[in-house]
């Protein structure tokens, strides 16, 4: 069927608009890179766009200087590695289980699960039980509380239900194997996939993660890659309304408070993303996957 | 006769008995999980009764002095919570008019898009801004909107020289629009996967049908995907409804600074709560907005079940 002219003029603005949008998406993202590659003081003048106009690895170099930023990195890494090691292992086997339908109490057991996504105690009685358990100051408390969740479960689950054929764990049951065995050796394979979505999002979650430590940190020692970046960006702004005051106060500023952060603070910006916006072109179908599963129900 | 009956029943105990002997296995690897349901969400319940006490840090939550309803009386008359309150009511009345309307938008536009090369280049730089930090959210747009960011050099460029450059992120009145569209900003292409999903999976026939009944592109999406995907909208609305008193404390607490004064409830929480340890007055507030959170979500569901047949349970 031939198209109105009236949809081929629509079709040529949509395409328009979707190529706005697109850049719309990018263009934070590469103005802060200009800006993190460009020479501090030449950013002062203005009229970067996306592409760094006097380039420079000082801003790396100076920050890379920094050796709490390593640590925090490390922090960061091994917040993401036990996160998804532990997560998995425990909503994988729990959602193995709940994947018997003949299981006495399943609907209970989901019920029990259920309720605490929509009631929770709030953030002060959690505060409170976690000082109580000695999670404050604790690496654990980065991936401890969090070991369940019901939705990346509830993901799992159907997956297992829709994919893996009952009839075969029955088989491996026949031949001897016991239900771990048929878990780690049977399903555990063939949800290759879904688990690859799940381990997907509780890295990228781990990784971006600041609150928890805001909330539950105070040793140095466990400060993350974010939450430098929010101290980064909180000091600047200090920094700013220091300038101003002293501006309106007629006052000498000196020259170290003058020379702006800003590149400085789009440099750490690049170095806590980067990690993410370097795997997320290549495994971005394993990001999507877990949506369309979740959405079956 | 009476052989045969005690034969089956020694049968069925002996099946019982493998019955629970397999399932014991399955119970015990449901048990790690289970238990730290019960630890980490359960056993936060009881702390709420502090908001009913002068909680004492010495003394515990149970041997605290009670306090009757004296914090819930603060927080409707000191300004300082009611405001907050009222300011995360317009921050999320906003963030839901645009969070849930945008992403349906742009799925819908985006399934006009006939090239698939074009398509999947467009979703896959929109889902990008999804897996970003809040904070290196929040630290792009201090680049974007400094003095010296691309926002006031655009606006220079386009009015001249002697154009004033605006510190957009120290104003008190671009902070709820900033707030509201870099959650657009962040979601609106991950929001669009269910729906697109959705669309995907309408039969091809249905359009068809009205293609030969002569209904435009247009008409066939208001009569025909429109339909479709309402029931998904619905359910994410109602979702959403329940987070109304609900705001995204990393945003809002990143983006405040030393010229901003806009505090919300989760911010007040953190600030009066772990900063300045009034645990009881937070509670209080935490509580309030939990049970309304939580009254708004049963309401929806039930309205909805009653004009469209469409709910969460």
């Amino acid at each position: 069927m031939k198209e109105s002219i009236g949809y081929r003029i629509f079709k040529f603005f949509l395409y328009i608009l979707m190529a706005v949008i697109s850049a719309v998406c990018l263009v934070p993202f590469l103005h802060t890179l200009a800006k993190a590659l460009n020479d501090g003081n030449d950013t002062m003048r203005g009229g970067i766009t996306i592409f760094p106009r006097a380039f420079t690895w000082q801003n790396f170099q100076t920050l890379l200087a920094d050796t709490s930023l390593y640590r925090a990195a490390l922090v960061s890494v091994a917040i993401v590695i036990t996160v998804v090691v532990t997560h998995i292992a425990i909503q994988f086997m729990s959602a193995y289980v709940l994947s018997n339908e003949d299981l006495p109490g399943r609907r209970k057991i989901m019920l029990f699960t259920i309720i605490p996504t929509f009631i929770t105690g709030g953030t002060i009685p959690t505060y409170i039980l976690f000082a109580n358990l000695g999670l404050l100051n604790n690496f654990m408390v980065y991936w401890l509380p969090g070991l369940y969740s019901f939705y990346n479960v509830m993901i799992l689950r159907s997956y297992i239900e829709s994919s893996v054929p009952m009839a075969l764990r029955e088989a491996a049951k026949l031949d001897g194997a016991g239900e771990i065995r048929t878990m780690i050796q049977i399903v555990f394979p063939l949800c290759k996939p879904v688990l690859a979505t799940v381990a997907l999002w509780l890295a990228v979650g781990a990784w971006n993660n600041w609150s928890t430590t805001l909330m539950y940190i105070t040793d140095p020692d466990l400060f993350n890659l974010q939450y430098k970046l929010m101290e980064v960006i909180k000091e600047s702004e200090r920094l700013q309304q220091l300038l101003q005051q002293s501006q309106m106060t007629g006052e000498v500023v000196n020259e170290q408070v003058k020379s702006t952060p800003e590149s400085l603070q789009c440099a750490q910006v690049i170095i806590t993303t980067l990690p993410i916006v370097m795997v997320y072109p290549f495994l971005q179908k394993y990001f999507v996957k877990g949506v369309t599963i979740g959405a079956v129900k | 006769m009476k052989s045969q009956v005690s034969q089956t029943k020694t049968v069925l105990s002996s099946n019982k008995r493998k019955k629970l002997k397999k399932y014991s296995v399955l119970y015990l690897m449901l048990l790690p999980g289970l238990l730290s349901v019960f630890v980490f969400s359960y056993c936060t319940f009881p702390g709420v009764i502090i908001a009913f006490k002068d909680y004492n840090m010495f003394r515990g939550i149970f041997g605290s002095d009670w306090a009757g309803f004296k914090h819930f009386e603060d927080i409707f008359t000191l300004p300082e919570f009611s405001g907050a309150i009222w300011n995360t009511m317009k921050l999320s009345f906003w963030n839901l008019l645009f969070g849930q309307t945008v992403p349906l938008l742009f799925a819908l536009l985006l399934n006009e898009v006939k090239s698939m090369k074009y398509k999947r280049v467009v979703q896959t730089v929109s889902y990008l801004p999804h897996f970003l930090s809040t904070m290196a959210i929040i630290g792009m747009s201090y680049a974007l909107f400094s003095t010296y960011g691309i926002i006031n050099d655009t606006r220079v460029a386009m009015f001249g020289e002697e154009t004033e450059r605006v510190k957009y992120l120290a104003q008190q009145w671009f902070f709820v629009p900033n707030i509201v569209g870099t959650n657009i900003w962040a979601g609106f292409g991950w929001g669009s996967i269910i729906y697109l999903s959705t669309i995907a999976g309408i039969d091809a026939e249905m359009y068809e049908a009205a293609e030969i009944d002569g209904a435009s592109r247009f008409k066939q999406c208001i009569y025909i995907t429109l339909p479709c995907i309402m029931p998904t909208f619905v359910m994410l609305f109602i979702m959403a409804i329940g987070n109304l008193l609900r705001d995204s404390f990393d945003m809002v607490y990143g983006l405040q600074n030393a010229f901003i004064n806009y505090e919300t409830i989760s911010t007040v929480v953190y600030k009066q709560g772990i900063v300045a340890g009034n645990y009881s007055l937070s509670t209080a507030l935490g509580l309030f907005q939990g049970v309304i959170g939580l009254v708004l979500v049963l309401v929806t569901n039930k309205l909805s079940k009653k004009i469209n047949n469409i709910g969460l349970w």
